[in-house]
């Protein structure tokens, strides 16, 4: 099934719950980041950074968002982040992508991004949520800061 | 009345950046307006953390100091 951004479909968790009253709560105080991630399975070293970061922003209140392109989509792949361990012998990308999550960073990809690595929505963990061109640059513009990797 | 009194304690000595401050996040949602929760840490990265921690929460930080390179830091939820 194809989830769409804005949708009216059921919440499903928790987190979904909190997700929804934070899109219906217009709080211009709330500060957003936005994170770009370009890469993907092929540089592990150039995975994690960003979810590091996500995550202790989310953890101070800020709104976060990563969209994944060029590469970045491969990281969403179902399975792919408990392959991926970026030092040898630490924690699975999986581990920092759920506690990213778990602080309600949200991820975004966009189709094009997703045909370029083969992809379909489908082949994603759950919760991903898809965007396109025009919804990535207003997010920037209503992002206090984008931040690319 | 929690008002001031340390209502629990996390201790993130040995634990990297972002442990320290998902945990105080997560500890300071989880306890009652007004109460403090004491923690300590020895990331040295921990110090500009509850830095920004406070300036973007809201927060307060009522004290902060270091002993024998642990930093110890008390966190009152204002909200």
């Amino acid at each position: 099934m194809t989830r769409v951004t804005g949708a009216t479909d059921a919440p499903r968790d928790g987190r979904e719950v909190q997700r929804r009253e934070r899109e219906t709560a217009v709080d211009d105080t709330v500060k957003r980041i936005l994170y770009v991630q370009t890469s993907g399975m092929e540089a592990p070293e150039r995975s994690a950074t960003v979810f590091f970061l996500a995550t202790a922003a989310a953890a101070i209140d800020i709104e976060v968002g990563i969209y994944f392109t060029q590469h970045g989509p491969t990281l969403l792949q179902r399975g792919a982040p408990e392959a991926l361990h970026i030092k040898h012998g630490g924690a699975p990308l999986s581990h920092f992508m759920d506690q990213a999550r778990d602080l309600g960073v949200r991820f975004y990809v966009c189709q094009p991004s997703l045909d370029l690595n083969e992809l379909k929505l489908a082949d994603l963990i759950e919760g991903v949520e898809m965007i396109g061109g025009a919804a990535f640059n207003n997010m920037a513009l209503e992002a206090d800061r984008v931040i690319c990797f | 009345m929690m008002d001031g009194q340390v209502a629990s304690r996390l201790d993130c000595r040995g634990l990297l950046c972002p442990i320290p401050i998902i945990k105080l996040a997560k500890a300071v949602k989880a306890m009652e307006v007004g109460a403090v929760v004491e923690m300590l840490a020895t990331d040295p990265g921990s110090v500009p953390d509850i830095g920004a921690f406070e300036k973007q929460t809201g927060h307060r930080v009522l004290d902060r100091s270091e002993s024998n390179g642990v930093f110890r830091f008390l966190v009152q939820r204002t909200k």
